[in-house]
């Protein structure tokens, strides 16, 4: 009697410990790494509020001392580093372009899950198929014929090739595809017509992957370099990181208004990722899954 | 099955009437389709067609009348030596970045596949540099390459009390250093995606491996890689697809010097594109390289195929 009362927090404690020594084992490889990781961040944070003059300090202060907003006065004074501009212009490109393809790929997403229409199977192959063809060939006559229909150096540049997107097609069809068909057969009874069980029925249920998608889209094309490098020019109308660009070469050669920049264009995007942690890493999983 | 019951004739009026009245029917359904593919079309298919097309001309923005050259540009892409030694560069680059990626992913998948003190925290930290714009970390990686005072040479004259290396001016060292920063900044991806993959194989395999004798080396061997080959297969595919085109990290932190001993392709087509104006060889030049990647990818796709259904 005594015996078994006694083990039985002795086995609850051997377990226990176990996984004490499994967490220490794990954190002993993976805190270098973490490290790895941690310390470029943490190095443009502290450069971003370290004067100028001491930009050049070697070994690195790692802590900013005195801990100064100098650079970004200086970058906000500066009229030539429109950042702020260039900031709404990001908020804007970036927030167009997520409302026009997550309402393409939940149109087109629900139409390759639920709805039936000669050539399904076709146009869905076509679409897995130009995922395979790089996205270099498109430039150039993407570029011309932007160019040709005059919208070079507007955001419609960036908005109607973004359109084209097929990724959130494929995450949206997957989460169409659980939703039951009884669901859709209730409200075809009702009368309801085919958008309408599109829109009111079936929207709904997916709110959650809309969402992901949304949050992923939206940071794509907050950090996209390369093609708005591209196709616009007009200083006043860059985003921001292509203003960061120009920052970091031209002639402006002060680390610390580079640093600044850069933690300008960060900082939201990496709280906005501690907020929504949880949506963006389920939404990768799924998305992954999704692409198999 | 009863349709063999009623006479041939009937059946086929029957359906063929039944289908176009189906048909009819779901005509609407395009419309649900439509305003993406318009998009898709003509910024997809059409660009593939056309890039394919002005490759073939002698390409200049200016004129209004471009001049046919046939295979000359292709031709003149043989003998670029400096095109092949950026392919050569840029497939350099993509293979350190591609392997390290995906084991570094996958290995740290697995440790981090059950959960520990912690562990939600690590996940969260390790796919934090993805988050960052391509600009952030080429304004990051400049200082942490520098020869003077980048924090990479902090630690190797402190801590290792090595040399200082010129990581960015060595034609040797260049690449290695921004296949380094970009597994910094992407390997969060295939790790998460492995984490999932690793999250669908039954817990029973491995404890039935573990009744069996095995340690976690031969788990790993024999269970988690063969069943995790679809995942790797779908990883290796989209990050042999994105480095392969790599523009922006050299571009920034290495300007595709010392010489262009990081110059890489999608670099390459740029310059000549948007900073020499010779658009056809540029197209050329996207044309082979598409051609190369399409190659490739059918390649990977038999040969882990295979190796999946082993």
């Amino acid at each position: 009697m005594a015996t078994t009362t006694v083990r039985e927090p002795s086995n609850a404690f051997r377990t226990n410990l176990k996984q004490v020594r499994r967490s220490v084992l794990l954190w002993l490889i993976f805190l270098p790494m973490a490290f790895v990781v941690i310390i470029p961040l943490m190095y443009e944070f502290s450069m971003a509020f370290t004067h100028e003059s001491k930009q050049l300090n070697f070994p690195i202060q790692w802590i900013p001392d005195p801990i100064t907003l100098s650079n970004f006065q200086h970058i906000f004074v500066d009229t030539t580093l429109p950042i702020i501009r260039w900031f709404s212009n990001s908020l804007l490109v970036a927030g167009v372009g997520t409302a026009i393809i997550v309402f393409l790929s939940t149109l087109s997403g629900y139409a390759f899950a639920r709805l039936e229409f000669p050539g399904r199977s076709f146009l869905f192959s076509l679409l897995l198929f130009s995922l395979m063809i790089p996205a270099a060939v498109t430039l150039i006559p993407s570029f011309l014929l932007l160019r040709d229909l005059k919208l070079l150096n507007s955001y419609a540049a960036i908005w109607l090739p973004a359109a084209a997107s097929v990724t959130g097609i494929f995450l949206m069809r997957q989460h169409f595809y659980s939703i039951p068909s009884e669901l859709e057969d209730a409200a075809r009874v009702d009368g309801a017509g085919r958008f309408r069980i599109y829109w009111q029925v079936c929207l709904p249920l997916v709110k959650g992957s809309m969402v992901a998608l949304a949050i992923f889209t939206f940071l794509g094309l907050w950090n996209d370099l390369f093609w708005p490098l591209i196709v616009l020019s007009n200083r006043e109308t860059l985003t921001l990181p292509v203003g960061l660009l120009v920052i970091q070469q031209g002639s402006y050669i002060q680390r610390g208004l580079a640093f600044s920049g850069a933690f300008i264009a960060s900082a939201p995007a990496l709280l906005f990722y501690a907020i929504f942690q949880k949506k963006i890493i389920a939404g990768i999983t799924t998305t992954g899954m999704a692409g198999q | 099955m009863t349709t063999t019951i009623i006479p041939k004739t009937i059946q086929e009026k029957t359906s063929a009437d039944m289908s176009w009245r189906r048909i009819k029917k779901q005509l609407p359904n395009y419309l649900f389709i439509l305003p993406h593919f318009l998009f898709f079309a003509l910024f997809i298919l059409y660009p593939i067609a056309r890039g394919l097309q002005i490759s073939f001309f002698d390409w200049k923005i200016m004129l209004k009348v471009q001049q046919f050259i046939g295979t000359a540009n292709y031709q003149a892409l043989l003998n670029d030596k400096v095109f092949w030694q950026i392919m050569q560069q840029t497939g350099l680059f993509m293979a350190y970045t591609v392997v390290f990626n995906v084991t570094l992913g996958l290995l740290v998948a697995t440790g981090l596949k059950h959960p520990f003190f912690g562990s939600d925290f690590l996940r969260v930290l390790f796919y934090a540099p993805s988050i960052l714009s391509v600009s952030v970390l080429g304004i990051i990686g400049i200082r942490v390459w520098d020869t003077q005072l980048g924090i990479v040479n902090y630690f190797v004259t402190t801590l290792l009390n090595g040399p200082r290396i010129s990581w960015l001016g060595d034609p040797g060292m260049v690449i290695p250093a921004l296949s380094a920063t970009t597994v910094w900044w992407t390997f969060g991806f295939p790790m998460l995606v492995f984490i999932a993959g690793l999250q669908n194989i039954p817990n029973q395999l491995y404890e039935a491996a573990k009744i069996d004798g095995a340690g976690p080396v031969q788990s790993f061997r024999f269970i988690t890689l063969p069943l995790i080959m679809p995942t790797m297969l779908f990883v290796v595919v989209t990050q042999f697809i994105a480095h392969m085109q790599v523009f922006a990290q050299p571009y920034i932190i290495s300007g595709g010097g010392p010489g262009n001993a990081s110059r890489t392709a999608v670099m390459y087509l740029y310059e000549t594109a948007w900073k020499f104006f010779r658009f056809g060889y540029a197209s050329a030049v996207s044309v082979v390289l598409a051609l190369f990647m399409i190659v490739i990818t059918i390649i990977l796709f038999s040969v882990m195929r295979k190796r999946a259904q082993l």
